[in-house]
């Protein structure tokens, strides 16, 4: 015991014999997550009425939006992947909704995850590029939402 | 210095208590296994490479009588790659549900961590244990530890061996509940943010220290809490996290820090065929990964007072363009794969206490090489003659068959094509090989090497496996893939019991 306290003490990162102690369970300083991915460009966009714009995010390198909508109560398009031809694991299209001010009124998410453990049995062949969303407007904004912006937090391809 | 100061260390106490000391000595000392013992273990896969991306590359690069430097290797094995499915219990249980089509997350669950595991888990079993990896055993035990890939750093294959996440699309910079949680595997509930699991992959790896040196891709998936966490823990952060700056090459070749981070790409590294055709891009600058095999292990080797070191490098674009169904960017791919394991192995015959292990995770789109001249199923108006009435014998019931004919309309004949860009595309690709006139082109009938797909995504096969140095001779059969785990601990005599 003697010997293996001033081991330690010598080299903190030996870690002892246990190997469970190998994982470190607790990361210094990271604070966890309190809400689900958003986008800080957002809030200072305005886009003119009925118009659709394109909000910064991490992955703006690794796709293109295409068919950009706004009307009938949502924002719709569709994400090509430019980056990677393989499953498209994870993604998350932001949308956040403005006034006739320009102002940032709310926001709604397109979410989709690929669950390995429930493959799609129709599915065949080599994965899609190209990825169609539709994001509804909040029913409480209907009457204030006249713009929309969009961009991608979560972009994960296999 | 952590090995010097041990090595001292364990002198000092063996003059005051002898007894205590056999086992510390033991410890801090490589053991001698025979006449040989093992220092270092370096594990390199190309993911998605089976057997026959391997004889491609061979025949593109070497011609049929020749050979990869993974051919060369003494020992030859293959490796078993099936995964299970969620709450699964491991082989030979009650309880386990096998799933014959590993990913790529699963598979190096299984050397990471030695368990059979979901498809999409890193780090967990089944049921979402968290499970020790080799490389964070090592790195316990003192050993140097470094991750190299040409893929995003906080893809499946690096990231199993310094991370744990139930689902491997956690990969960051951010937490969504989508992307990180799965209550499949947690009783119904949701797990908290703060809970390891669920933790994105890339704040794990920049807090948790596991790997000494870090090189591939995925600078996106970083952020500035991330940099100042790097830099706190005393690594050289090449590039910048903060200001999404990518490292460069000549920084890694500057660099002599014992602990080095740098991503090449914000995503992915680039294709090494793009980078030859572009010499004068940007993209070119990116090291190639027997570049950055060879500074990780010159980074890593302290010589024979050091406790050793433990490397694990993985060419991820063989899959990725596996998936494409690209086999002129995969050749190239399985290429600067095949001149990483030279260089390591060049290492290891000059060291003489170093395994090295050449595998890899997966096979990717059913890759196969047809006889030339011959067409594929793909192309067919129908699948081929199964029915055979001079000896009913030979025929099955399932499936029927008739006759075989090309069908013009699903064929462009052999065409490197454009992949979906062109309907007709179902015909093989056409390379030449090292046996071919110099006269002979890529894409021409005459070409030597005509090669097929069958998918856009992985197989069940088994995969090959060479390897050389100490006690490679073990890896000679048809192991698991949860065994290379078991030999490699075994390598660096360490436990997870």
């Amino acid at each position: 015991m003697l010997l293996a306290a001033v081991w330690l003490l010598l080299d903190p990162e030996a870690g002892g014999g246990d190997p469970q102690a190998a994982v470190q369970t607790s990361l210094p300083g990271l604070e966890p997550a309190t809400a689900e991915p958003s986008l800080p460009g957002l809030a200072t966009l305005a886009p003119d009425p009925g118009t659709v714009v394109q909000a910064a995010g991490p992955f703006d390198d690794r796709f293109r939006f295409e068919r950009l909508r706004f009307g009938d109560g949502q924002v719709s398009g569709a994400v090509a992947v430019t980056s990677d031809v393989s499953e498209l694991l994870e993604l998350e299209v932001l949308a956040g909704f403005y006034d006739r001010d320009g102002s940032l009124v709310g926001t709604g998410r397109y979410v989709h995850h690929l669950d390995e453990a429930t493959t799609d049995p129709g599915h065949e062949g080599a994965p899609a590029e190209t990825h169609p969303f539709t994001v509804a407007v909040p029913d409480e904004l209907a009457d204030r939402a006249v713009a929309a912006a969009v961009g991608v937090p979560v972009l994960v391809n296999e | 210095m952590r090995a010097r100061r041990r090595v001292a260390l364990a002198a000092l106490v063996s003059t005051a208590a002898l007894t205590m000391t056999t086992a510390v000595v033991a410890e801090a000392a490589p053991a001698r296994l025979g006449s040989k013992r093992i220092d270092n273990v370096i594990y390199l896969l190309g993911d998605g490479m089976g057997r026959t991306h391997v004889t491609a590359g061979r025949d593109r690069f070497y011609g049929a009588s020749g050979s990869l430097n993974m051919e060369r290797l003494p020992v030859v094995g293959q490796v078993r790659t099936y995964a299970v499915q969620e709450n699964s219990g491991q082989p030979g249980a009650a309880d386990f549900v096998p799933e014959y089509v590993t990913d790529s997350a699963s598979s190096a669950t299984a050397w990471s961590s030695g368990v059979k595991t979901y498809n999409a888990a890193l780090g967990v079993d089944a049921k979402a244990t968290v499970m020790p990896t080799v490389m964070e055993l090592a790195k316990q035990a003192g050993y140097r530890t470094g991750n190299v890939s040409t893929a995003e750093i906080t893809d499946a294959t690096p990231a199993a061996q310094m991370s744990h996440v139930l689902a491997r699309g956690c990969q960051g910079p951010v937490y969504s509940a989508a992307s990180c949680q799965n209550t499949d595997v947690t009783g119904g509930t949701a797990l908290p943010t703060s809970d390891l699991r669920v933790t994105p992959v890339a704040d794990q790896i920049a807090r948790n220290g596991t790997a000494d040196v870090i090189l591939g891709g995925g600078l996106a998936r970083f952020d500035e809490a991330d940099e100042r966490a790097l830099v706190r823990q005393g690594y050289d952060v090449l590039g910048s996290p903060a200001s999404q700056q990518v490292a460069t090459g000549s920084e890694l070749q500057a660099t002599r820090s014992r602990k080095v981070f740098g991503l090449f790409n914000r995503g992915n590294l680039t294709i090494e065929k793009f980078k030859q055709e572009n010499p004068d891009a940007v993209q070119a600058e990116e090291p190639s990964l027997p570049e950055m095999t060879r500074k990780a292990i010159s980074l890593l080797d302290r010589g024979r007072r050091s406790r050793g070191f433990y490397l694990q490098v993985e060419g991820a674009l063989i899959d990725k363009r596996s998936h494409a169904n690209d086999a002129a960017q995969t050749l190239e791919e399985i290429k600067a794969f095949d001149d990483a394991v030279a260089v390591a192995v060049d290492f290891a015959r000059r060291d003489g206490h170093t395994l090295v292990i050449v595998t890899a995770d997966h096979e990717c789109a059913g890759f196969g090489i047809v006889e030339r001249g011959t067409f594929t199923n793909a192309e067919a108006t129908t699948p081929p003659n199964n029915v055979d009435s001079g000896n009913p014998a030979n025929s099955s019931t399932t499936p029927v068959r008739t006759g075989q004919t090309k069908d013009a309309n699903r064929s462009t004949g052999p065409l490197n094509g454009a992949g979906s860009g062109d309907p007709e595309n179902f015909a093989p690709a056409t390379f030449r090989t090292a046996d071919d006139p110099p006269s002979v082109r890529d894409g021409s009938l005459e070409a030597g090497l005509w090669l097929t797909y069958l998918s856009g995504n992985h197989t069940g096969e088994d995969v090959p496996l060479f390897a050389f140095g100490p006690r490679s001779g073990a890896l000679a059969h048809t192991v698991e893939n949860t065994d290379l785990f078991d030999v490699m601990t075994g390598a660096l005599r360490v436990s997870r019991s």
